[in-house]
């Protein structure tokens, strides 16, 4: 495998994750934008209208010198407001610059490195780690400890703590059976929603009708049937069936067993609900619709993973026979006056008759780091996955098979060997099992 | 098996569009005096003061003709500074257009794999990788944090709840997962099928988890305090340490505890003016070396003895160790990071965890893995085949040396890699093939290397572990 080639920095594909990171912000400023120009619309037309009355009423008389001043603190109440409200917009808009200031600089910060061998490559792939780590945060509602690695790691510009804790709100909101913030979203985002082909609004109507209908109480389903008439039927074309099952559900009680009405009552809907805004919500502000730590994940493990990682002979097992030789060498070390070194470690117990002998007889490769899919962190959660595709043999040069099946590298046997004590030339030893074998025994391997 | 194509050309694109990045940094400069909302708000303010003059003269006067006269004339500055306003969000929204543009020119949009989740449903594990990622990255608050919001947020907390007994009672099976996996899985799809039972595992070895979390936290404190002692040049700690796990750490073949005693020697050796230790002749400076390396160095002569005599013949050198051989052995800068560095590996082993975080070594190679599994999404969704559902990728996604930490091999006959299924075989002549590949070769009993001339029984093939 040519190794260069694999640590270059694909610049052009290196950052795929970051999308967002960029179309975010820019997403929020076109929304920040339209709510200013939405404020402004409003405001302006009604400030315009009931100046031109005020003033056409005050030439021909009818309206007095006392209206006209009541009319003039009307208007600049308005204004006040708007001004209120564009200032607040004006403030965000400068935050989304600077943070889109913030993330490019982040992101070509990149530009400098050309192999993932460099070591500031890692540092910004830390960063990178911790971003689709509070990313991943937000997106359960785990706004404390986004907040905290986001603070801890000063890079509350390149995360997008504020559009999720909004999110989270209206889904919380829904998840406790209550739709006017869930509505008003839908209100501010009427348009974008509607070109999405977006069910939200009739779903969230249709709940508030079940939800007079579930009392069971004769007012509050008159009043249903009001809502009904009102914000159900203008569906009609858009969703005859759900319509007309809506009708039906009058002649149902919560407790009926029939479908599709036991399904329409059941509580699960708020669930659902709950997810259709989160669905709707990322979709709108082009966010994947799920966390970017799962794709980068998925991917990772998978190249990462291979056969030997969930054999049975994995390091994980290993790991366990270590730690049982460990605790008893512990104790024995205890015991037998192991100088000022150590804890009060292990009771002075006599020695574990089963793990005593071969006391070396429990070791992983030699002073190499656990694989991190064999480390405990990832091990299960990878077993989901494939493994990677290889074409070519990745081995060490040399190979020597010892007695007992096992082969490894010329090198690391000399290196084990010495390391070990052993007098030099003539014997290795086994750096698994620990067995001592003389070199003549010792069968070159070829791997063509 | 079916064999897959070799993927053809590693670099997707040789020629990297370096200046994407950077071109979108030079646009984003100019853009920051681009029109901006703020420009906006001072124009409204104009129009505020033009009513609150209006508003004075009318209000003063109180009579209808000034009132209808101030009206008359207020129409048309109003009217001006409204448009003002309205040009205003004009540019802004247009300035937003540019950049809207620069972003697709230079960072143009490339969807991600997004019609499958190979991790949905498996939050609690991610939440567990977290959980201890946090805790090695010594982010003790962060972590305890997160631990307890991903428990309060139903029953994924248990799994954090596993870290420790995992790490400690190794007699779990490995095996036994799964089971798990699909209570969670239930929680998602249930209510269509059954009665909701919402977040009912919650309590689940609630009380337990806090308290295992700090079992992990405290022994990662240990080895960041030991870090720290070591950055101040206080060996005393970790040798402490790598005495008390000498056993294993021998076992690993590593020398960390000697390493830690030569550079302890070296220190003391240097006197108080560098070690700023306590000016005392018989426990610093060359006298106080020698009484340590009396006391210590016993224990190691069987495996090290050559560097001990190297050590005390440095000793004839001490007044001009600088130009003498033994120089390098006496510079100690590097040491200090060298025996930090292999200390964190150690530690990081003996709890079964690798030195480096499993969570970062495996995002970055999703980063890297990923341009090719898009291209291989893509290529396929006509086929609508998950490439999440076979054993192994159909594509080859290159890593650099250091993310390989197994040893692979592949048939060069059959082009699949060994698994404990299809192990590696050695024949008599010392090459090597699957046992598929030597089973399929065979005619009878025997068979010939496909790699030289010559033949072999099968029963003279032996397995070997890699």
């Amino acid at each position: 495998m040519a190794d260069l080639e694999a640590s270059k920095i694909n610049h052009e594909n290196h950052l795929l994750l970051d999308q967002p990171l960029l179309r975010l912000p820019y997403e929020l400023l076109r929304k920040n934008f339209r709510s200013a120009h939405f404020t402004f619309e409003k405001e302006s037309t009604f400030v315009k209208n009931l100046l031109k009355e005020t003033a056409t009423g005050s030439l021909n008389g009818r309206t007095s010198p006392e209206d006209v001043v009541k009319n003039l603190d009307i208007m600049l109440t308005r204004m006040r407001g708007m001004k209120r409200k564009l200032s607040t917009y004006a403030d965000d808009e400068n935050k989304l610059y600077r943070q889109l200031d913030a993330r490019v600089s982040h992101l070509s910060e990149l530009s400098d490195m050309h192999s993932v061998e460099d070591v500031k490559y890692e540092t910004w792939s830390r960063k990178r780690l911790d971003r689709l780590l509070v990313d991943y945060m937000l997106r359960h509602g785990h706004t404390q400890s986004a907040v905290s690695l986001s603070t801890e790691r000063d890079m509350r510009d390149l995360v997008d703590i504020d559009i999720f804790v909004q999110m989270d709100k209206i889904k919380q909101s829904l998840l406790d059976h209550k739709v006017s913030d869930a509505l008003s979203w839908c209100t501010e985002n009427k348009k974008e929603l509607r070109r999405n082909g977006s069910n939200l609004e009739f779903m969230l109507r249709c709940q508030q009708y079940i939800e007079m209908m579930r009392t069971g109480d004769q007012t509050r389903m008159i009043e249903a049937i009001g809502h009904a008439r009102k914000y159900l039927a203008p569906y009609n074309d858009t969703y005859p069936v759900e319509v007309g099952q809506m009708a039906g559900l009058l002649a149902y009680r919560e407790t009926t067993e029939l479908e599709p009405y036991r399904s329409w009552y059941h509580p699960g809907r708020w669930t659902d609900l709950a997810n259709i805004f989160v669905e709707e919500h990322n979709k709108l502000l082009g966010l994947p619709s799920f966390p970017l730590l799962h794709t980068a994940l998925s991917s990772g493990l998978s190249a990462l993973k291979t056969p030997a990682c969930h054999a049975s002979h994995s390091a994980q097992s290993r790991n366990n026979r270590l730690t049982r030789a460990t605790r008893a060498t512990r104790a024995a070390l205890s015991s037998g006056g192991g100088g000022g070194g150590g804890g009060n470690g292990g009771n002075a117990t006599v020695n574990d008759p089963t793990t005593t002998g071969s006391s070396h007889h429990s070791t992983s490769s030699l002073t190499t780091s656990v694989c991190p899919i064999c480390s405990t962190e990832l091990n299960k959660l990878a077993r989901n996955v494939p493994y990677a595709h290889h074409s070519k043999s990745h081995v060490e040069h040399d190979l020597m098979l010892l007695p007992n099946g096992r082969v490894y590298g010329k090198e690391r046997l000399e290196e084990y060997a010495k390391k070990s004590g052993l007098p030099p030339a003539g014997q290795v030893k086994d750096l698994v099992t620990g067995d001592v074998y003389t070199v003549d025994k010792l069968k070159k391997v070829f791997i063509t | 098996m079916q064999q897959f194509p070799p993927a053809r050309g590693t670099g997707i694109s040789a020629q990297a569009n370096m200046s994407g990045m950077e071109s979108l940094q030079h646009d984003l400069a100019r853009m920051s005096r681009a029109p901006r909302l703020s420009a906006a708000v001072d124009n409204v303010d104009k129009i505020i003061e033009l009513l609150s003059a209006a508003r004075e003269q009318v209000a003063g006067a109180l009579d209808p003709h000034t009132a209808s006269l101030t009206m008359t004339k207020l129409q048309n500055p109003i009217k001006v500074a409204f448009d003002s306003v309205n040009d205003n969000l004009k540019e802004v929204s247009s300035a937003h257009k540019k950049l809207g543009k620069a972003l697709d020119k230079s960072f143009p949009l490339k969807p991600l794999p997004a019609d499958h989740d190979a991790m949905e449903g498996h939050e609690p594990l991610i939440d567990r990788a977290i959980a201890m990622h946090l805790l090695r990255e010594g982010q003790f608050s962060v972590a305890s944090t997160f631990v307890s919001e991903a428990l309060s947020d139903g029953g994924s907390g248990r799994y954090v709840a596993d870290v420790e007994t995992e790490m400690t009672d190794h007699t779990m099976d490995v095996e036994d997962d799964g089971d798990d996996d699909l209570a969670q899985e239930v929680n998602i799809t249930s209510y269509t099928t059954s009665p909701m039972s919402p977040s009912s595992s919650i309590s689940d070895g609630h009380p337990l988890t806090s308290l295992q979390s700090d079992k992990l936290q405290a022994k990662f404190a240990q080895m960041y305090s030991i870090l720290q002692d070591l950055k101040s040049r206080n060996l005393v700690p970790a040798i402490e340490w790598a005495r008390y796990n000498s056993a294993e750490l021998e076992a690993r073949g590593s020398n960390l505890e000697f390493e830690l005693s030569k550079l302890q020697f070296v220190w003391l050796f240097k006197g108080p003016q560098v070690n700023g230790l306590p000016d005392d002749p018989f426990s610093n400076g060359r006298l106080g070396a020698l009484a340590y390396a009396r006391q210590h160095f016993a224990r190691f002569q069987g495996r090290h003895l050559r560097e001990i005599q190297q050590l005390a013949s440095a000793m004839v050198f001490a007044p001009n160790l600088a130009a003498s051989p033994y120089n390098s052995i006496f510079a100690t800068d590097d040491a200090f990071t060298d025996v930090a560095a292999s200390f964190t590996r150690e530690f990081c082993s003996l709890l079964g965890l690798s030195a480096e975080s499993p969570l970062y070594i495996a995002v970055t190679a999703g980063a890297l893995a990923l341009p090719r599994l898009i291209k291989y999404t893509t290529a396929t969704r006509e086929k609508g085949t998950a490439w999440t559902t076979d054993n192994e990728l159909p594509f080859e996604t290159p890593l650099p040396e250091r993310m390989l930490y197994h040893s692979i091999f592949v048939c060069p006959v059959s082009k699949e890699q060994t698994t404990e299924e299809n192990p590696p075989m050695m024949i008599p002549c010392g090459h090597v093939l699957a046992k598929e590949t030597l089973t399929k070769l065979c005619k009878g009993t025997r068979f010939k290397c496909p790699y030289c001339p010559s033949e072999g029984q099968l029963k003279d093939a032996r397995q070997i572990i890699l």
